[in-house]
């Protein structure tokens, strides 16, 4: 019994937390993650895909042509959520709509899920914005926890986010009057 | 014969009276709005609905982004000082009143199911703090384009809501 819990408990310990181990190591501050900022960003079009990185004490996206960052000390709220989008999208994904026999229809339903990050910052003037990017799945929630290490805030604590962003279906339902 | 025809005459010219004092009350309602050279958008509550963190922060900054885009009026955001040096500011709130997550796949392949709707109910206040416009809004995405488009279409209700209240320059179509 002593043995089983000298030798063999570390190691089934080590299995379980395997996951949290390696994302933990994957992603350090200041690597770059892909994402497509969907909205909010100050100088930023939407739908820009770009790489978002924790340096310097800021929230930074770079595109191409565009670079914005965020203080972390000033952001009031970081949220999760997932959601999933096409795999066959834009221009080709438009046409694929007119494809004979329901064929768009049936493109459609090759899915990718992915990851959101909402973010809400308030600027020198006091001013509230808000920010959403969405990225592969996995690097949302490792983001938040290296801004919350930061001095972000969050109004939701990170087991309870998912809960959030898929509401049950009868809490989703419109409310009559 | 002649009382019933008099009786359908005064019925008559009372439908028109009461039609034309309720066509100038809503005149006087319209009026009582006045032009603003700035508006500032607080930010969307949603205390009765859960609304996903996403869906808030969209519709708050697609509101911001349609109102700049409509122009008229100097956009203020939620918080900011600035606001207060403005003399004739409008505030609008709004609040989250109905909300239903649709499909995004569903719709693509049915065409008629998964619609995501969001209904808004928003109001303007003057300097003074009083009431001056409210209106029930709402934004869907019927088939194409994501569930956060149905908060784009929203914003553009209520920004052509604003501006056509408010902004010193009218705006013209849709």
């Amino acid at each position: 019994m002593k043995l089983f819990l000298m030798r063999v408990f570390p190691g089934v310990l080590l299995l379980l937390f395997n996951p949290l181990v390696l994302s933990s190591v994957a992603q350090q501050p200041g690597e770059n993650v892909g994402v497509v900022h969907v909205i909010g960003l100050a100088g930023v079009k939407p739908k820009t895909k770009g790489n978002l990185k924790i340096e310097d004490g800021k929230l930074q996206f770079s595109a191409s042509k565009t670079k914005a960052d965020v203080e972390i000390t000033s952001l009031q709220d970081v949220v999760t959520g997932n959601d999933s989008q096409r795999v066959f999208r834009g221009t080709i994904g438009t046409l694929t709509m007119f494809a004979p026999y329901g064929g768009g229809r049936f493109l459609s339903l090759f899915r990718t899920k992915l990851d959101t990050l909402t973010i809400q910052y308030r600027n020198s003037d006091g001013a509230l914005h808000g920010a959403i990017f969405t990225m592969p799945v996995g690097k949302a929630d490792t983001l938040k926890n290296l801004l919350l290490a930061q001095g972000a805030h969050t109004s939701i604590p990170m087991h309870s986010d998912s809960a959030i962003s898929n509401p049950r279906p009868d809490e989703s339902k419109e409310k009559k009057p | 014969m002649k009382r019933l025809i008099v009786a359908i005459a005064a019925f008559v010219l009372l439908l028109n009276a009461h039609a034309s004092a309720a066509g100038a009350h809503a005149q006087s309602t319209q009026s009582a709005a006045k032009k603003a050279s700035a508006i500032q958008v607080l930010m969307i509550q949603s205390d009765e609905i859960k609304l996903p963190p996403e869906f808030q922060i969209s519709l708050y900054e697609n509101l911001i982004q349609q109102l700049e885009k409509h122009g008229g009026f100097h956009v203020y955001r939620d918080g900011d000082r600035n606001a207060a040096n403005s003399a004739d500011l409008v505030v609008l709130h709004s609040t989250v009143r109905g909300f239903k997550k649709g499909s995004e796949l569903q719709r693509q392949v049915t065409t008629v199911a998964g619609k995501t709707s969001i209904k808004v109910h928003c109001w303007f206040t003057d300097s003074s703090g009083a009431t001056v416009l409210e209106r029930d809004l709402d934004g869907k995405v019927l088939f194409l384009g994501g569930n956060l488009r149905a908060t784009f279409d929203f914003a553009k209700k209520a920004a052509k809501l604003a501006h056509d209240n408010f902004a010193a320059t009218q705006m013209s179509g849709s």
